[in-house]
């Protein structure tokens, strides 16, 4: 058995999490072997290359031989990795010994990839018949694409369907991010706020489990469109790949991953093809929660003004959450911080913690290699404002006091502090306060006590 | 508790007729406001719409350092390599708004071009360096902005020649259109020897000599711009002059005359034999600010900023030095004229009895008929009794025709006493001196008019990494009040005691005691604490057993405790009222604690700061990594949950916006050594707040300086109006007459649309 | 016998703690709202006094900060 529990951080934890027969499915196509291989930590990387023609089950003491004694946890990890991912798998015999065996499927399909060098169901379209778009333009397009969507996945109007996706998967998108009421337009929750402040990959990564984990709901078998992904991540970037090589469920997918910049779709007079861009073929980055090294592009000076060299309306917006706006140009938007634009991103729940980050993560190259990236006196400035709304806290409660005796009220102390409701005591004047949910519990502990 | 009705959009359309109290103009409706402009422009509550992303960006624009935007806001890259040319440029033309330090922002306006265009930019060339700086294509409002604003300035000069007045233009038409008006017409003298046919004498005009913005402008360019123009001429009678100039203010003709003088050619009046010392070495930036007042071979008048700290008392003497004719220098106190006598000596060769002061302790003229004199704003514009002595001083200094009259502080000193000093004193040529100009987006103040529109502004930040000024730490000190003193300041019956209540908040004073134990202990430092409230600072002052000055602290008495200061191993800390704030220049002290900042008022806060700016050890030493890189410090102590924290926050606005930030401290006294500072029983601080209680309650208040000539806040105004809108800068700075029975004319701004300056009327209609 | 009381329980800082005590003396004695004073840092209130007490804080605080003008 796995002894670490994985928490699907990004698109191969979500595979290795599949139930058993799904994977197993998977394994029929060398694509899948081959990107599960390169996914794995480096040891378990080594233990399935030296198993690949090993057809008989290793007993598990060789293959902690292959290991020196300090590197037995990290052993253990490629091991578990392993057999979650149903590349390997255990069996304990009568005595109690253990041995790995890997999954004939998976050993076949990547024998062969390894050895033929892996054929796409698909091959590029000649130059000829397609113009295809520089890396330059499709990235942009990439990035267009998904600021569209993020910008549409927040807006409150659900009526206008400028997407491919069915409005109801919109819903299912905005669930958690959007609180839907029925009259009044929907405001962004605070999970919402915070999910806008994300790097683009983890938004993406939530978009996409939300969309894989949906699919049943939508009659698709999620581990097609994982295949696909994955599949997808071979294919090379900014070549045309025509339609009529896709079948039906990968056709409706590619409308999908269209909206949010995983690929181009384009048509010709007489037929249509489909760019996988960057996001596609580099899945495993793109789409987990790890920071990749983005552009940088907020300058913040000492006077709280913010200058961000971007002409992305979805940027904007972003900024619009903790600042006033102040002038837009062709390649500048200008902003200040101030303590009301600060308090309104409190209000609505984004912590200040979250607005830091965001400006040194975002920081331009020109400013990022000074320590520290955002001046020290607007994030000591943006802290004490919000420290400055909680230093009053209020708590429903009940005060009791005209104890008879000593022990009564120590009793009455100590029974409180079992339930963590004690809130206030003075010992001298033999008062309390304890939490008012904890009420008719007190009461009854009283009566008892009178007895 | 709402001492402060307005919030910040609501108040543009209230703020002003409290502003205008102390510009008294004599038809007082001349100039608009920036408040009319935001009544047409605004509907109440709306933000404005600055959507510039339709504006077309130029496919270098990455070489290029700004962008213009068509309300006239203009932002600069300080990172581009274009930046110096691009900064003189637009500190030429424009007024800055902020400059930190990686942007800039500037706002052009009719006042600031006016500026530009007095120090010989022509219209053109603003337009077509701006336009190659500019990362867009230059907006069409901004173009017709520039030529609106320019259309009229610079166009008419009045240049005094071997005593003689006279109004030039290089176009002609401009001269006929004044010459039709009847108080003008009536002043002109016909000259004798006709050139032109409208019988104006014609000349070939003057160039700039250098810092023309050459580099930014093409060949072809240049030369257009060199065109040798002629210039018309027109003599009028010297008795006329005030009142030729009064007509073609913007209330009147509209087309306000630059001064000129020719002290070349100005053989009339005598030369003073002054020059200027070997070793008075001008910075660059004092070069240059001294190449646009001299720009054309002539003397231009007019307003240079520079830094406090910065030197410009060796801009001031230099300018003298080139003039070389008699010199009446205004200071705003006594103490500010033996440093300046002090700094003419020190940087000149004039001889000692060609350089005298005058002030109520020192009555000393010159001896022949040139000369430079010394003296106070308040000595020559007093209109009470004098002495027989004192009246015939100022009978001289009234009669003598001055080659230079300049002037120290000049946003300090309000517009009608200017007025006064500027219609009793005769001089050719007018500088103002200044570290801070007031910032009210386009408004003409009195000033500019009066004196000339601005010659140079520094940057700030530029001085601090060349080292001329120092890199100074400033530090915003949160000093919570404690339990018994807030309770007293929130009652309501205290209400006039607040301010004693949060400066003799126990904290605060352990955290002073800390500070100054921490600089003088721990790093020898020299160390000023300010406090404009006299009570605290007697308290503060005797409790630490450290020397005070204050208003009434005689003159004596004070050279004896800054001579101990500034020498002496055992004065390490002197406390300072707001004498300290203009007079004083202390050069060795590198650490300041404010623990009184009273009124708001910016530049207050930034010429405090001044007094450390001085930079001191070696340059190498003062740039960045070395040892003195963060040599002065200054603290800002605040009592928390008080009305000081507005007013602090406020202060620091103009620091703020040269680029300067405040790091909050808001851990002093550091727990572990409580015990041995004052105050840490609470008996003892009881002691003290009965004691600030039981003072009455204009002992608690501000300090009155009468006699001096220092800053007096409008107490008047603040206790009734209660409103802020008088804190902010020169608003709050009213010269208080002792000679009261002055009623002070205010008169109501003109809602009259018709009566709006005439630019904005053409826009908005 | 012991008395029970419902109410809400503030914890704050000294500051705070007398500026709602404060605030409660300015109030009619009919309006009044604090039930006891615990000690420097606790007060104990009618449960009715929350949103009062937050607004008043509010507009407390935006008395002494000054915000820079657009």
């Amino acid at each position: 058995m796995p002894q670490v529990k994985i928490i699907a951080k990004n698109f191969i934890d979500m595979v290795a999490s599949l139930p058993a027969v799904k994977l197993d499915m998977l394994y029929a196509n060398p694509f899948i072997c081959e990107a599960i291989l390169r996914s794995l930590p480096p040891l378990a990387k080594k233990y399935v290359l030296q198993m690949m023609y090993i057809d008989a089950p290793i007993p598990a003491k060789s293959l902690e031989e292959w290991v020196l004694p300090d590197g037995l946890s990290k052993h253990r990890v490629a091991i578990d990795r392993l057999i979650q991912l149903r590349v390997l798998s255990e069996t304990v015999d009568r005595k109690k010994e253990t041995s790995y065996e890997m999954n004939k499927k998976f050993q076949i399909n990547l024998q062969k990839q390894l050895i033929h060098g892996g054929i796409l169901p698909r091959e590029p379209m000649a130059s000829s018949s397609v113009i295809l778009p520089s890396s330059e333009e499709l990235e942009i397009y990439a990035l267009e694409q998904w600021e569209h969507f993020l910008l549409h996945l927040i807006s409150s109007n659900q009526s206008e369907k400028l997407t491919n996706f069915s409005s109801s998967m919109m819903k299912v998108f905005q669930r958690g991010l959007l609180s839907q009421r029925d009259k009044e337009a929907s405001r962004l929750t605070e999970y919402g706020f915070q999910f806008l402040l994300m790097e683009t990959n983890a938004q993406l990564w939530y978009i996409i489990r939300e969309y894989i984990a949906n699919a049943e709901e939508r009659g698709v078998d999620p581990a097609n469109i994982i295949s696909f992904l994955l599949e997808l991540s071979f294919h090379e970037t900014g070549q045309a790949y025509n339609i009529n090589t896709l079948n039906e469920v990968q056709l409706n997918t590619i409308k999908d991953l269209s909206d949010l910049g995983l690929v181009k779709l384009q048509q010709g007079r007489k037929e249509s093809w489909f760019l996988p861009t960057k996001l596609a073929t580099t899945l495993s980055v793109s789409l987990s929660d790890t920071a990749t090294r983005k552009q940088g592009y907020v300058v913040v000076e000492t006077n709280f003004k913010m200058y961000a060299y971007s002409t992305s309306k979805l940027h904007c917006e972003i900024m619009r959450l903790f600042a006033r706006i102040e002038y837009e140009l062709p390649n500048l938007i200008v902003g200040a911080i101030n303590k009301e634009s600060l308090y309104n991103a409190f209000d609505n729940g984004i912590t200040s913690d979250q607005i830091v980050s965001f400006l040194q993560q975002n920081a331009h190259p020109r400013v990022a290699e000074k320590v520290p990236t955002v001046p020290e006196n607007v994030t000591d400035q943006i802290r004490l404002w919000e420290s400055d709304l909680n230093r009053v806290e209020m708590a429903p409660a009940q005060f009791y006091d005209e104890f008879p005796s000593k022990d009564l009220f120590e009793a009455v102390c100590d029974f409180a502090r079992e339930y963590g409701a004690l809130l206030w005591d003075d010992s001298k004047k033999m008062q309390l306060v304890v939490k008012g949910e904890l009420h008719n519990e007190m009461r009854e502990f009283l009566r008892r006590q009178k007895q | 508790m709402g001492i402060h009705g307005e919030k910040s959009r609501h108040s543009k359309k209230h703020k002003s007729s409290k502003d205008d109290h102390h510009r008294v103009t004599e038809d007082g409706n001349a100039y608009f406001a920036a408040e009319d402009f935001d009544d047409d422009r605004i509907p109440e509550g709306e933000p404005k719409k600055r959507d510039f992303t339709k504006l077309e960006l130029k496919p270098d624009h990455l070489n290029r350092p700004l962008w213009a935007c068509a309300d006239g806001r203009i932002f600069l890259e300080t990172f581009s390599p274009l930046y110096k040319q691009a900064y003189d440029f637009l500190i030429a033309i424009a007024e800055p708004v902020c400059r930190p330090e990686s942007m800039h922002e500037y706002n052009l306006t009719p006042h600031s071009l006016y500026a530009a265009v007095s120090v010989g930019l022509e219209t053109e060339t603003i337009i077509t360096v701006l336009n190659k700086l500019s990362k867009t294509k230059l907006p069409k409002e901004m173009i017709d902005f520039i030529h609106g604003s320019t259309a009229n300035y610079g166009k008419v000069k009045l240049v005094l020649k071997k005593n003689r007045y006279f109004i030039e233009s290089p176009f002609p038409e401009v001269l006929k259109k004044l010459l039709k008006d009847e108080v003008i017409g009536k002043a002109r003298i016909s000259a004798e020897v006709v050139h032109g046919a409208d019988g104006f004498t014609v000349s070939k005009s003057l160039n700039e000599l250098g810092g023309g913005h050459d580099d930014l402008l093409s060949e072809a360019e240049l030369a257009a711009a060199a065109e040798e123009k002629d210039t018309h001429a027109f003599e009028i009678d010297p008795v006329q002059v005030e009142n030729v100039k009064q007509r073609c203010l913007p209330n009147a003709l509209n087309y306000p005359m630059l001064e000129e003088y020719d002290f070349r050619n100005d053989t009339v009046n005598p030369d003073l034999d002054m020059e200027l010392k070997p070793h008075a070495q001008p910075r660059p930036y004092q070069e240059k600010s001294l190449s646009k007042m001299f720009g054309n071979g002539r003397a231009r008048s007019g307003i240079i900023v520079l830094p406090c700290g910065a030197g410009k008392s060796l801009v001031g003497v230099s300018a003298a030095c080139r003039i070389k004719k008699s010199c009446l220098c205004l200071a705003t106190n006594a103490v500010s004229v033996d440093q300046w006598a002090f700094q003419f000596k020190l940087w000149s060769t004039i001889r000692d009895d060609h350089i005298c002061r005058f002030t109520s302790d020192s009555k000393e003229r010159f001896r022949g008929n040139v000369g430079v004199v010394v003296t106070t704003y308040n000595m020559v514009a007093f209109g009470g009794k004098r002495s027989e002595e004192s009246e015939k001083i100022i009978e001289e200094i009234r009669n003598r025709e001055w080659g230079l009259l300049l002037m120290d502080e000049v946003h300090v000193v309000p517009a009608h006493m200017f007025r006064k000093v500027i219609s009793i004193t005769k001089s050719h040529c007018k500088l103002g001196l200044t570290a801070t100009l007031v910032r009210e987006d386009e408004r003409i103040t009195d000033l500019n008019f009066l004196i000339g529109p601005k010659l140079y502004e520094a940057n700030w930040l530029d001085l601090v990494k060349s080292g001329f000024i120092a890199n100074v730490q400033c530090a915003e000190v949160w000093c919570p009040m404690t339990k018994e003193f807030f309770a007293e300041y929130l009652k309501k019956e205290n209400s006039k005691k607040k301010q004693a209540l949060y400066v003799m908040n126990p904290n605060k004073f352990r955290a002073c005691e800390f500070l100054i134990r921490f600089h003088e202990r721990e790093r020898g430092d020299k160390i000023i604490v300010f406090a404009d409230n006299l009570f605290a600072l007697t308290e503060y002052a005797m409790k630490l057993r450290k020397p005070m000055i204050y208003g009434a602290t005689s003159h004596v008495e004070r050279t004896k405790i800054l001579e101990a200061f500034k020498t002496s191993k055992d004065v390490n800390t002197i406390f300072l009222s707001k004498v300290g704030d203009n007079s004083i220049d202390i050069p060795e002290a590198n650490v300041i604690i404010q623990i009184s900042s009273h009124a708001g008022s910016r530049r207050q806060e930034a010429q405090r700061l001044g007094r450390i700016l001085r930079a001191k050890g070696r340059l190498e030493d003062r740039l960045a990594g070395g040892k003195e890189e963060y040599n002065a410090f200054f603290y800002s102590l605040v009592s928390t949950d008080t009305q000081e924290m507005y007013y602090s926050t406020k202060r620091q606005q103009f620091l703020i916006d040269q680029g300067y930030s405040f790091k909050v401290i808001t851990s002093l006294p550091p727990p572990d050594c409580g015990a041995e500072l004052s105050y840490n029983k609470l008996q003892e601080q009881m002691d003290l707040l009965r004691k600030v209680l039981s003072a009455g309650d204009d002992a608690v208040g501000l300090e009155m300086l009468e006699e001096d000539a220092d800053e007096v806040a409008l107490m008047k105004a603040r206790r009734s109006s209660g409103s802020m809108s008088v804190m902010s800068g020169a608003n709050g700075m009213v010269y208080m007459e002792y000679s009261t029975g002055h009623k002070r004319l205010v008169k109501s701004k003109p809602k009259d649309p018709s009566k709006r300056h005439y630019l904005f009327k053409k826009r908005f209609t | 016998m012991v008395n029970a009381t419902r109410g809400l329980l503030i914890s704050c800082d000294i500051p705070m703690a007398q500026f709602i005590i404060s605030m409660n003396n300015s109030k009619p004695s009919n309006q009044k709202f604090i039930i006891h004073v615990l000690d420097d840092t606790h007060l104990f209130v009618q449960p009715h006094a929350t949103e009062m007490i937050r607004i008043a804080i509010a507009e407390f605080r935006e008395a002494n900060t000054y915000e820079k003008p657009a």
